[in-house]
Order: C-alpha cells, then structure tokens, then sequence
C-alpha cells in the first residue's frame, strides 16, 4: 500500500470486509457523499415509485384504478386509504430523506472541499455522524412505513395529525426531527468549511458559485431547521400526552402548528433549491467555456435569498390567517422573486458569445432554465392574495412547486451528478443514450406538470384520490407524462451501471473546467491533492487561462487585447 | 390612490377587451366555470400576471435557443470575449421586474379586500364542515334534501351521490362557517372563493352569483340546468382531511331569487315525505353516504345493508343499554338512534371511532326514517318497511285530510 499520497479513494483497502469497514468507519468526506448519494438515490427511487403509483390511479376518476381494497385482519383497508398513504409517502421521503440532502450531504460533500483546495470538511467526525443520524432516522422512517405508513400528508398539519388513529404519525414525526439534526450538523461543517478552509489566497469573491450555493444552504439548515426540530417535539407531546397546544378541543390553536411549520419549511424550500441554482452556474460556465455573468450578483442574490426565505412563511396560510398579516406576507414574498430573477437573467446571458456543446449536463442546464423560469413565474400568482385564494391548494400549487423542486433541483441534481461522475467515480458516461434519457425526462417532466397549471385553474383541489370526471383529460395525459419520466430514469440508470462496470476511463479534466476538483485526479486521492494547491487564477477565467491537464494547442485562447476586465 | 386605480385600470382593460370575454373558448380553457362577481377582478389580476410572465418566458427562452444554436463550440475556435458586467443591464432587469411585481402585489391585494368585506344585507347561510360532508344551514333552518345522482349522464362525481346546494343570483350570501373535527376548507372554483373552515372557531366569506344555472322544477322537485355552464359547479373540500377528502364535495347551483325560495321552502319540509324515502335522502345530505355503504361493500364505517334486527359477534353492548331489547342486543330503533347520537356506544370491531355525534341535529322522525331505511335494506325486512312507512303517511293526510 502506497500511502494515502497516490491512493484513489475508492481504491479497496485489504480483504472486502476490511475496505466495507474501512468505508463505515471512515472520515474521508469523499466516501460519506457517495454513502449520501447511494442512499439518496434508493430514497428517490422509492419516492418516485410512490408517485408512479399516484399518478397511475389518478389515470380515471373512479377510486380504485390500481390501489385495491383488502382486509388486514378485521379492518378493512380502502383505497382512499392507501391513496392517502402513498402521496403521504412520496412527500415525506421526497422532502426528508431525498431531496433536502440529495445535493448538500451528498455532492455538496464530495466537492465543496475539493473546491475551496481542502483536504476534508472542517469536523471530519462530526461529517461521518451526520451520516449516521441520517441513516437512523431513515431506518425510523422506514419503520413508520412498515408499521402501517402516515396518512397526514408530508406537512402534519393539525388536529389531524394529532388526532388521526391511523398508522405511525409518532414514528414518522420522530424520523423527521432525527434527520433534522443530520442536516444541521451538515450545514455547520461547511460553514466552518467555507470560512476556515480556503486555500491561501483564495478570498470571498474568488470562491467558486456551487460554494457560495451551499453556504448559503448551510446558514438556513442550521438557522431554520432548529424550529422544525422544536415543532415536531410539541406535535409528538400533543400526540402521546394531550396537552393542547395545537388542538383546539383543548383550547389550542390549530394556525398555530401551521406558523411553526412553515418558518421551517418555507426556508427549507430554499434548502431544497439554492443548491441546484450552485450546480448550474457550475455547467453552465464550464460547458459554455464563459466567464458567468455577474459573478457578484449571482452570489449576493444566494445570500439575499437566504435572507429573505426566512420573512415569506405567511404566504402559505392566505386561506387561513386574517387580512393583516396576509398583506404582509404577500408583499414580502414578491421580495423573494427578485434575486432569484436575477439567476437567470445571468445564467442566459452567460450563454451568450459563449462556446457552447450539448452534452447531457448542458442540456440538463437547459432544461433546468426552462423549467425553473416556469416554476419561478407561477410563483407571483400564489404570492398575490386576490388569485391565490381560488389557486390555494389547487393543482396549481403541485404544478408549481414540482416545476422548481423537479423540474429545478432535480434536473440539476441530474445534470451535477452527470457533470461531475467523471471526477468522483473514474469513469466517462456514454453521453448519446444520456442525452436521449435527458430529453425524454424533460418531454416526461412537461406533460406530466405543464398540464397540472390547467387542473388548478380550473378548480382541482389537492390530495385528491378520486375527481369529478371534468378533469379527467388533463389528468389523463400527466400520467402518461409520468411514465415517460419513469423511462427517462430508468435509461440514466442503465447508463450509470454500464459506466461502472465498464465505463471508459476518465481524464483528470474531461471537459475543460477551471475550479480546483479539475486539477486533481478522477477519481481524487484521498487528500484530494498531493500537496496542496495554489490559487493562480479564478474560478471562471475561462478567457484567459487554458484549464489544468489541457495542451495550450487543445484549447485555443482569445486575443487578449479583446478582453475587458471582469469588473 | 390614482396611481393605484389607474395601473389596476390599464391591465384589466387589456385582458377585458381583447382576451377575456364571458364565455369564450379562452377563459373556458383556463377557469372552466366564472359565476360569481369576484371572477372579473381574480381573473383580471391573473392575466396581467400570465401576460407578463408570457412576455418574460417568450423573451428568456428565445434568448436561450438563439444563443444555443448560434453560439455551439466549434472546436478549435475560442469564444469570443464579451463583458462579463454590465450596470445599467443589471440594474434594468432588476428595477423592471420589481415595478411590474409592485403593481401584482397592489392590484392583488385591492381585490383581496373586496373578498374579505361582505356587505351588510348579505344573506347569512350557516356552514358546518365534517369528515366527510358538508351542511348548509338556510335562513329558514333548512338544510338541503337534495342530491345529485353520481349515473346522471355519465357523470363520475367521485364516486358519490353528491348533495345539492342552491344560491340566489344577485344577491350577496355570506358564509359563516365551524368544523365538528379537523380543518377543512370551503372552495366554490366557478366563484373564485376558499375559505378554511377551523374546529372552535367561526371563519366566513362571502359571494354574490351573477348568473343563473339551474331552475327549480316544483312537479320534479330538483333543478334543471338552464346553461352549457349548468354542469360542473362544485363546492369542494380543499383542506387535506382524511379518507373521503374527495368526496367531501357538493353540486352548486344558482337559480333566480323565487326558484331559491321554493327550493328553501322545500328543504324544510321533512313532513311531507315518507319515512322511507327520507331516510334515503338523509343518508345522502347528512353524510351517511361518505363512510356507510348499502351494498354491503366495505367502508370507513360498517355497512347498512343487512344488519336490522341482528345481534352479531364483535357488538358488546352492555346490560341495561337501551339496544337489548327481549333480552337480545340487536340492531333496532334504539341501537340505531344511540349509535347517531354517541357513535362509540356500539363501536364494532374493526372500525376507530372516528364518526361525529349528531345530537342536535336531527327531529325525531328524521332519526326513525334513517331506522327505517337500514331496516329496508335488509332482504327479510324490505318489504315490511316500505309498508310501514305508507301506513305512516297514508295517516298523516288522513289526519290532514280530516281538518
């Protein structure tokens, strides 16, 4: 063994159940993202099957499409019931278990250090017991499914969820606030990270954007996240030992776990979707070969987003709270749209005069930017109180926030992992099978949800097992849409596993970029770099400096009499 | 004060005049049902936000194919340079979009108030929310007898006999609405309005419908639609609640100030229909329907079918309780009035006590015609109630007769 000084990380270590100890026990930030991505993924997985499920028996309007009636013991189980349970399912396990640290814990992992010239998170053990607080509170939520699953809904609201018999409410709110603490602790590590860690010489505004993304991230994880946690203690009081605090039969307010709540989880919408908006400035300079437009506003509107999410929670009780506090949150909420208006008007004009190719992350950047401009727009009509009272737990409401967790994060979460798979796993990807996977999860993705903005319009409310056959059309073709969603993901699964088994090797810079998880291996040693690196030029200098490994004749450069400086 | 009425004013008149005319295949397609005097500023407000975020996409996306297949890498060929900042862009596309949001959020929240103001003669209607039905109370005390069948035309309406609700046109109803359990929240799509509805505390909303869908056939007694729009006017329960939330759901119709008088007179008279046939209709309008079935298929609750005058196993009534009667605990008059009226005095295996007392809310003869109609719907039983309940009746206009 030749030291950790040249050894890939994933290089096996002795006999297997050496190297399987080796990676339950390690610290190395490398191996406990994959461990966060291999779970996250099977947690998409099971969440998307959940949805399958959904949307299959939504296809009529009848209940009872696919979800059977049966007996378990002397109880009969209807469908409604299972229906309830399914999209209660999907909720929780999208939101907790996949999507809430799909980026940050896993990817955010593997590259935020590499990326600020590192050789680990700040706390390397507390890194390894987050994962370990995120596997036990998975294993608590899978119990809570076994035992008979929630059908609450992802969002417990009260009475309710307080006052419902059905299933394992308890077990499922005690999941949630033991994974809470994974992503608190996550969000620590990299602040400390972010603010310790930097390669000499490497200030603020030299830091690459996915970096100033999950910082951002990371100040509403540790910030935010404590509420959820306190939230969910009462609700699990009220459930075991009555005391009233929500439930109004004894005297509590039942608004009141909804205020809570949602100074959570409306910042955590941001958890969910600043991440992605780091991973396309990140695709999109490298594929575009471009210096990104307004590297200061880009970064400023993640810490202005931050900032705001934390004032915008009312926006989710215009049905429920009076007129004055709903003028308020009304207002504050357009706040919110004006940096994230910003991203884009910046990521397009990134784009232009740029050198542009169209593999799969690029395309999935592209994607992205349709789906999250249409996501971002149908967000002024639920902020506006007159419209969003009739679209207020419509459709509308699905469409939209699946165009910005789906269409948004995910379809970034696609393209980074697409973008940087070379880099953590030693192999290229088969690029044209990716790039027909990719459009056909996009078409997938707009039948499924563009049709969805019409059923809210016209009235369909959410949660809905069974419907007035007015909306059966519209519902008709977001199944079909869902399936091909389910294909798309099947081929880049496909892909992934021909990729490890015998994917071409990668180079150490396959595609030209310029931050510093380029300059070292594929897949990165275990210090990441042999010694560590030095900070000669920006993130984004991709007019003048020809990116690490590269031959100057490979990569031709401009004249740089033509170059205005960057500010 | 100008300022505001006159950028509420200019957008209306562009999404009024050109896009948005009563009824046409365009607002059909969006809203599918407008009925209510909120529509115009609701969906004024939404199209000046559809039209400027149409115009944006328009922009961002043809910007984004343009570059993409102009600017694709040539390999060997650098990009050429361009500023990577520019202030004035910057700032235009940061100042544009917050005037254009500002007028949203103002136009938004002036129409918002219209909503949440009911005027003072509204007409007051008293809303009772439960898993999983919903009770209208009328200014004569009436609740709605009337149901709509789900095999009417075809029409699937989640798989229930949904109850019907009639409003007045013209005039301003004010809803004053409470839950028996959890939240629910009260949502008239083709009226633009949503209101939560919360347990221990009283929320309203009011409307005003503006055109009339249905008029009241006195000979049919129900409603006949009168326009293309009459089919598909829906309340709705928009509050996640449980097993049947989607079928916590009813048919609005709106009919003439004198059709809704005759319809609400006819609500209240319970009297003048037979026991057996208001025990139908009770277990469609009070919500029997959403957890009991009369076919024998399993539910949230037990079913109807079969079970008058039964002592089954898993039934523990108690020594003493008014349901053993000839020393027998079997389902009769009284099992059945207590189990309305304390839901967990007979709890049978199986099912949670989950089901909503009814004291109250029901007269007497009402609670013997639900009896009776449980009582029909078991083989051995049909035919001697359905006898029983024309002797009642037949001595009723006896009685009246003889006056």
């Amino acid at each position: 063994m030749g030291g950790h000084h040249d050894v890939s990380y994933l290089a096996p270590k002795g006999t297997p159940l050496q190297t399987l100890l080796a990676w339950m026990f390690t610290v190395d930030h490398k191996k406990i993202g994959v461990m966060y991505l291999v779970a996250t993924t099977f947690a998409f997985a099971l969440g998307g099957l959940a949805a399958l499920l959904l949307r299959a028996e939504l296809m009529y309007p009848e209940i009872g499409q696919v979800l059977p009636e049966y007996k378990a013991g002397a109880t009969t189980i209807t469908a409604n019931n299972l229906y309830n349970r399914a999209f209660s399912l999907h909720g929780v396990i999208m939101v907790f278990l996949f999507i809430i640290p799909a980026i940050p814990a896993a990817l955010g992992n593997i590259f935020l250090p590499i990326m600020l010239g590192a050789k680990d998170v700040a706390f390397p053990k507390l890194n390894l017991l987050s994962w370990y607080i995120y596997v036990f509170g998975g294993i608590i939520a899978v119990y809570a499914l076994i035992a008979g699953g929630v059908e609450t809904g992802w969002t417990f609201y009260t009475p309710y969820s307080t006052t419902t018999n059905w299933g394992a409410v308890t077990a499922m709110v005690l999941a949630a606030f033991i994974l809470g603490f994974s992503s608190i602790l996550t969000g620590l590590n990299f602040i400390v990270t972010t603010h310790k860690l930097r390669v000499p010489g490497m200030g603020w505004f030299d830091m690459p954007l996915f970096v100033w993304a999950i910082y951002a991230t990371a100040i509403i994880q540790v910030l935010a996240t404590p509420v959820l946690a306190i939230t969910l203690i009462m609700l699990m009081c009220e459930r075991m030992f009555h005391i009233g605090i929500f439930d109004p039969s004894m005297g509590g307010d039942p608004v009141l776990f909804q205020h809570f709540f949602w100074f959570y989880s409306h910042p955590a919408v941001y958890i969910m979707i600043l991440p992605g908006m780091g991973i396309i400035s990140e695709i999109i300079t490298v594929h575009c070969r471009k210096r990104i437009f307004g590297y200061r506003a880009i970064a400023f509107s993640s810490i202005a987003i931050a900032a705001i999410s934390f004032l915008v929670w009312g926006h989710h009780l215009f049905t429920s709270e009076t007129p004055a506090a709903n003028v308020v949150f009304s207002a504050l909420t357009f706040l919110v749209a004006i940096p994230t208006a910003i991203k884009v008007f910046n990521w397009v004009s990134t784009m232009y005069k740029s050198s542009i190719v169209w593999n799969t992350p690029m395309l999935y950047a592209a994607s992205f930017l349709f789906n999250f401009t249409i996501g971002g727009l149908t967000g002024p009509p639920l902020a506006t109180l007159a419209t969003d009272v009739h679209l207020h737990d419509t459709y509308f409401v699905v469409a939209h926030f699946h165009y910005v967790m789906m269409g948004g994060t995910v379809f970034a979460f696609v393209g980074g992992l697409h973008h940087w798979w070379p880099k953590f796993t030693g192999r290229m990807l088969n690029d044209n099978i990716g790039r027909i996977a990719a459009v056909i999860v996009f078409l997938g993705f707009n039948m499924t949800f563009f049709t969805q903005f019409f059923l809210g319009t016209q009235g369909m409310p959410r949660r809905y097992a069974t419907y007035v056959d007015d909306f059966h059309h519209l519902h008709m073709i977001s199944t079909i849409g869902s399936w091909l969603i389910g294909l798309g993901f099947l081929i880049h699964l496909l892909v992934f596993i021909q990729s490890l088994l015998g994917g071409e090797k990668a180079p150490k810079n396959p595609y030209g970029g310029l931050t510093f998880e380029w300059e070292a291996d594929s897949p990165p040693i275990e210090h990441n770099f042999p010694h560590e690196p030095v900070m000669t030029h920006g993130p984004y200098d991709f007019d003048t400096v020809v990116p690490p490994h590269w031959d100057p004749k490979d990569y031709p450069l401009p004249d740089p009499s033509k170059i205005k400086p960057a500010h | 004060m100008m300022i505001a009425q006159t950028m509420s004013r200019l957008p209306s008149v562009l999404a009024s005049s050109s896009l948005a005319s009563e009824d046409s295949g365009w607002m059909r397609f969006w809203f599918r049902n407008t009925q209510g005097t909120f529509a115009d500023g609701v969906d004024g407000v939404f199209f000046y936000i559809f039209w400027v975020s149409a115009i944006f996409f328009a922009i961002l996306m043809g910007l984004m194919v343009y570059f993409g297949l102009k600017y694709r890498r040539i390999e060997g060929k650098p990009a050429e340079p361009s500023a990577s900042h520019n202030t004035m862009l910057e700032l235009s596309w940061s100042v544009i979009p917050t005037i254009l949001m500002a007028i949203m959020f103002v136009w938004g929240f002036k129409e918002y108030i219209v909503m949440r103001v009911a005027p003072g003669d509204a007409m007051e209607v008293y809303v009772t929310a439960k898993k999983w039905n919903w009770n209208l109370e009328y200014p004569n005390g009436a609740g709605s007898l009337e149901t709509v069948s789900k095999s009417v035309e075809g029409r699937v309406l989640a798989g229930i006999d949904a109850p019907v609700f009639v409003l007045p046109v013209n005039k301003p109803i004010k809803f004053i609405m409470t839950s028996e359990d959890v939240i629910h929240s009260f949502y008239i799509p083709s009226l633009r309005m949503k209101r939560d509805v919360f347990p221990n505390r009283y929320t309203t909303l009011w409307c005003e419908p503006t055109e009339i869908t249905h008029k009241w056939d006195p000979e049919k007694k129900h409603g006949v639609p009168v326009t293309a729009n009459g089919k598909g006017l829906y309340l709705f329960c928009a509050e996640y609640c449980g097993d049947q939330h989607s079928q916590m759901l009813a048919e609005v119709q709106i009919m003439s100030d004198g059709d809704f008088r005759a319809w609400m007179a006819e609500q209240a008279n319970t009297d003048a229909i037979d026991k057996y046939t208001l025990g139908q209709i009770l277990y469609k309008t009070a919500g029997c329907v959403a957890c009991h079935s009369v076919d024998g298929s399993a539910g949230t609750g037990p079913t109807w079918k079969g079970i008058w005058d039964d002592a089954r196993p898993g039934w523990k009534p108690q020594p003493g309780d008014a349901a053993v009667e000839d020393n027998r605990a079997v389902v009769g008059l009284n099992y059945i009035r207590e189990s309305i009226m304390n839901p967990g005095a007979y709890l049978r295996e199986g099912f949670a006590n989950q089901m909503p007392t009814y004291q109250g809310k029901f007269k007497n003869r009402e609670i013997e015609a639900i009896a009776l109609y449980i009582k029909s719907l078991d083989p051995d039983f049909t035919d001697e109630a359905k006898s029983e309940s024309e002797a009642e009746m037949a001595a009723k206009e006896q009685e009246s007769g003889g006056e």
